[in-house]
């Protein structure tokens, strides 16, 4: 499925972001920003993408031989994290913030039981653009900064969500 | 048969979503409440034995007595309430009490909303609730208070009134974590759920409640 994001806008929201992340910490979300989508499996481990000590904890759950309950809850994260993307678009139409923040909450944290970090970061920092505040919660943003970082995140999060889905349905084929 | 009972919901619709139907917590029908069948491991509920009841009694052994109130409540399991707006998350932690918990856990209903909470209350005892914090119209938070409060407009069984509540969130800092002491929860367990924390915090809030 496509971004609906503006292509545009990261570039420009690239500018804002350095200059407003002077003080932040660089994080693995960032860099996946930054570079091309990994496709090869190897990259994958190496990638941040998923946390193996609490998607692991997941799989030690189902039964024996049988992967049907961490495939199909990993199949009902896909269909939220599908209809919360809608609706993170309609309230960044309606330029909504709240609303924003609220998502990204309700999303980080289903993204963090499964142990899917990238996702889970962004959608942290979601929450706290929401809130007009920084990527750390900590200083605030004028709405104007919170709407172009928002923008640009929505197009990272996609992108890294693409990446998780992806790898877990490599794996669960593999699980066949 | 006793029955795990969710109301699905999704954050911004105003009516409850419908997932897949391979998913554990798949809708019927009825897209507010549904039931689905426990596994066999789990004990059916029903109420505790009574001192006519017990099964040495009847036999005429001498045995071990189960109707002093001590050897009742240690035989008795808990039921356990669990509070979450998201389905993924109220999956994951039902089907570790379901794979974990067998030896003190009989059964588990889970509710999507602080005031579905609150209604169930109303009516229906529970042992422990393990309780999510941020959601939308009744946080975690206001649903403890209106649980230890009882007010007219979400009136709580007595016994549903002092109930161990544990926090399971994402929002577990220093000054978070007093403010659910303050209200009254007995712990707070961070999300993603480890499971050796989870287990420790339900058992420290059994024994609390003894």
């Amino acid at each position: 499925m496509t971004a609906t994001s503006p292509t545009q806008a990261p570039s420009t929201a690239e500018t804002v972001i350095n200059n407003i992340k002077g003080t932040e910490e660089p994080e693995v979300a960032d860099k996946g920003a930054e570079t091309e989508t990994e496709t090869d499996a190897d990259e994958f481990e190496d990638n941040g993408i998923i946390d193996h000590t609490t998607f692991d904890q997941l799989l030690e759950m189902d039964d024996e031989e049988d992967h049907e309950f961490s495939r199909s809850l990993v199949w009902n994260y896909f269909e939220q994290a599908e209809k919360t993307f809608v609706d993170m678009d309609d309230a960044m139409e309606k330029l909504d913030f709240p609303d924003l923040s609220r998502l990204g909450h309700f999303l980080k944290g289903s993204s963090a039981a499964l142990g899917l970090t990238k996702v889970k970061e962004s959608c942290e920092k979601l929450q706290h653009y929401g809130n007009r505040k920084d990527a750390a919660g900590v200083e605030s943003i004028t709405n104007d900064e919170a709407e172009t970082l928002i923008r640009a995140l929505l197009v990272q999060m996609r992108r890294e969500y693409n990446e998780a889905e992806s790898y877990l349905k490599v794996f669960y084929d593999g699980q066949e | 048969m006793s029955t795990l009972s969710l109301s699905s919901s999704h954050p911004s619709s105003p009516s409850p979503s419908s997932p897949s139907p391979s998913s554990p917590l798949s809708s019927s029908s009825c897209p507010s409440t549904f039931s689905m069948p426990m596994p066999a491991s789990i004990t059916p509920p029903g109420s505790p034995p009574s001192p006519t009841m017990s099964v040495d009694s009847i036999r005429g052994h001498n045995a071990l007595r189960l109707d002093s109130p001590l050897e009742l409540d240690q035989q008795r399991k808990t039921k356990v309430m669990i509070v979450d707006d998201n389905s993924i998350n109220l999956s994951i932690l039902s089907r570790m009490l379901e794979k974990h918990f067998t030896d003190i856990i009989q059964l588990t209903v889970v509710m999507t909303s602080g005031v579905e909470a609150l209604q169930r209350l109303a009516t229906e005892e529970f042992d422990l609730i393990l309780m999510d914090i941020d959601m939308p119209v009744l946080t975690g938070v206001q649903t403890t208070v209106a649980i230890r409060q009882s007010t007219s407009e979400y009136p709580i069984l007595k016994h549903n009134q002092s109930v161990p509540i544990i926090a399971v969130t994402t929002s577990d800092g220093a000054e978070q974590r007093e403010l659910y002491q303050q209200v009254g929860m007995l712990d707070c367990v961070s999300k993603p759920i480890v499971l050796s924390k989870l287990r420790s915090a339900i058992e420290g809030a059994m024994k609390a409640s003894r």
